[in-house]
């Protein structure tokens, strides 16, 4: 158990307790001890579950945009909640929208993904045109052989049509090579 | 097969241990707390008449519902259980004292503790015994309401912080937070060592914090 000034348990420690990181039985009982008697740690834990219920919340909310993997996503679907996906071949391209009651948008972008070592996004919107929006170290699936962006929904389902064209690269010592370029030609939901 | 022997041979010290009223292998946080707050309101609470501190159960409650509570959310990730485990633990030891039953009324921080091990052990057992007492000594309980003792947050504040993260920090802190996941598992679904994802954990989560307390002082 880790403590930092004071006595203390560091933030990475009652993270670490939260999250079930911690080793062994006797770790657990050690913190659990600690924050029968100290409540500056109890509320930093506190501070620290309202922060992950917060995350929860907004990802659940379609509010933020991430990349996962596939395993993730079958463990949303698994829970009910209702998503909508594109899977696109490298140079693919997708007539695409969103519907009311989607909670969330998975557009999973396969690429040839064994031996790379980091991939960046480039992502330009026809509703800014010129404007190029590069994500850097996105995780991805090599397994899978897919990167999966789920945007923010929420935002995705006000706008307008346009298109949106993503450019995958590999990133390594050599310099960024191109991977995948993906379109997606999105409507607004028309029932 | 080792650990399973363990966790029978604990759960039994626990249990008679905490069936005689005796506190389990809790010499040093009794060492620490013989003169808290707490120490100080049940040894009232158990020298008192029955029922006549109520300005002690009032504080002795206050003091220690919430960690109960966070107890509780931890061992058995409800916050309804873990309401209902608050309530059991603070009614059954309130009673304990007010009868004179808790033969050190000073390590009442013990006998908490011991008593939410053994409740929780004994819920997962499907012990039903945890909800007729609450049936029984809830109307007995000091009013306070800790109902909810985390913070809430903003979401959108949340929402705006983590778009402000880079990629790979937000997929982290989205991962491990979305479902609770430990730092072993996301790191297998992404490729990284344990260690890694935790070093990731820790630089979003102190950015994520920053930017929250800078909205909220802004906000205020």
């Amino acid at each position: 158990m880790s403590t930092g000034a004071g006595g203390h348990l560091s933030v990475d420690a009652l993270l670490g307790y939260w999250l079930s990181d911690a080793a062994s039985a006797a770790e657990v009982d050690a913190v659990d001890e600690h924050l029968m008697q100290c409540d500056a740690c109890g509320e930093t834990l506190d501070e620290l579950v309202a922060l992950g219920d917060g995350v929860r919340a907004a990802f659940r909310a379609g509010a933020v945009s991430a990349v996962a993997t596939a395993a993730f996503v079958e463990r949303l679907a698994a829970q009910g909640v209702r998503l909508r996906e594109y899977r696109l071949p490298p140079d693919g391209s997708v007539e695409c929208s969103v519907a009311p009651d989607d909670d969330l948008l998975v557009s999973r972008l396969e690429a040839p993904l064994a031996g790379v070592e980091r991939v960046d996004a480039v992502a330009v919107s026809s509703l800014e045109p010129g404007v190029e929006h590069r994500l850097e170290d996105v995780p991805f699936d090599a397994e899978a052989g897919a990167v999966l962006w789920l945007p923010k929904v929420a935002q995705v389902k006000a706008l307008p049509a346009h298109t949106l064209r993503v450019t995958l690269l590999a990133v390594g010592p050599g310099g960024a090579r191109e991977i995948g370029r993906y379109s997606f030609h999105h409507r607004p939901w028309v029932g | 097969m080792p650990q399973v022997v363990a966790r029978r041979r604990r759960a039994l010290r626990i249990f008679f241990a905490a069936s005689l009223g005796y506190p389990w292998r809790m010499e040093a946080l009794d060492a620490a707390a013989d003169e808290t707050p707490e120490a100080r309101a049940a040894r009232r609470i158990a020298a008192a008449p029955p029922g006549q501190a109520a300005d002690d159960e009032a504080e002795l409650y206050r003091l220690l519902a919430p960690r109960i509570r966070r107890y509780g959310l931890r061992h058995l990730r409800d916050a309804h259980a873990a309401a209902d485990l608050m309530q059991h633990v603070m009614v059954h030891t309130l009673s304990r004292l007010r009868a004179g039953e808790l033969r050190e009324p000073g390590r009442v921080l013990s006998y908490v503790l011991g008593t939410c091990r053994m409740t929780v052990m004994e819920q997962r057992r499907g012990e039903r015994r945890r909800a007729e007492l609450l049936e029984r000594y809830a109307g007995d309980l000091p009013a306070a309401d800790v109902a909810q003792v985390a913070p809430r947050l903003d979401e959108a504040r949340v929402a705006d912080c983590l778009e402000r993260l880079p990629e790979r920090e937000r997929a982290v802190l989205v991962m491990t937070f979305y479902d609770e996941r430990p730092s072993e598992a996301v790191g297998i679904e992404l490729g990284l060592t344990p260690g890694n994802v935790r070093v990731i954990r820790h630089r979003g989560i102190d950015k994520l914090r920053r930017c929250v307390d800078a909205g909220r002082r802004l906000a205020s």
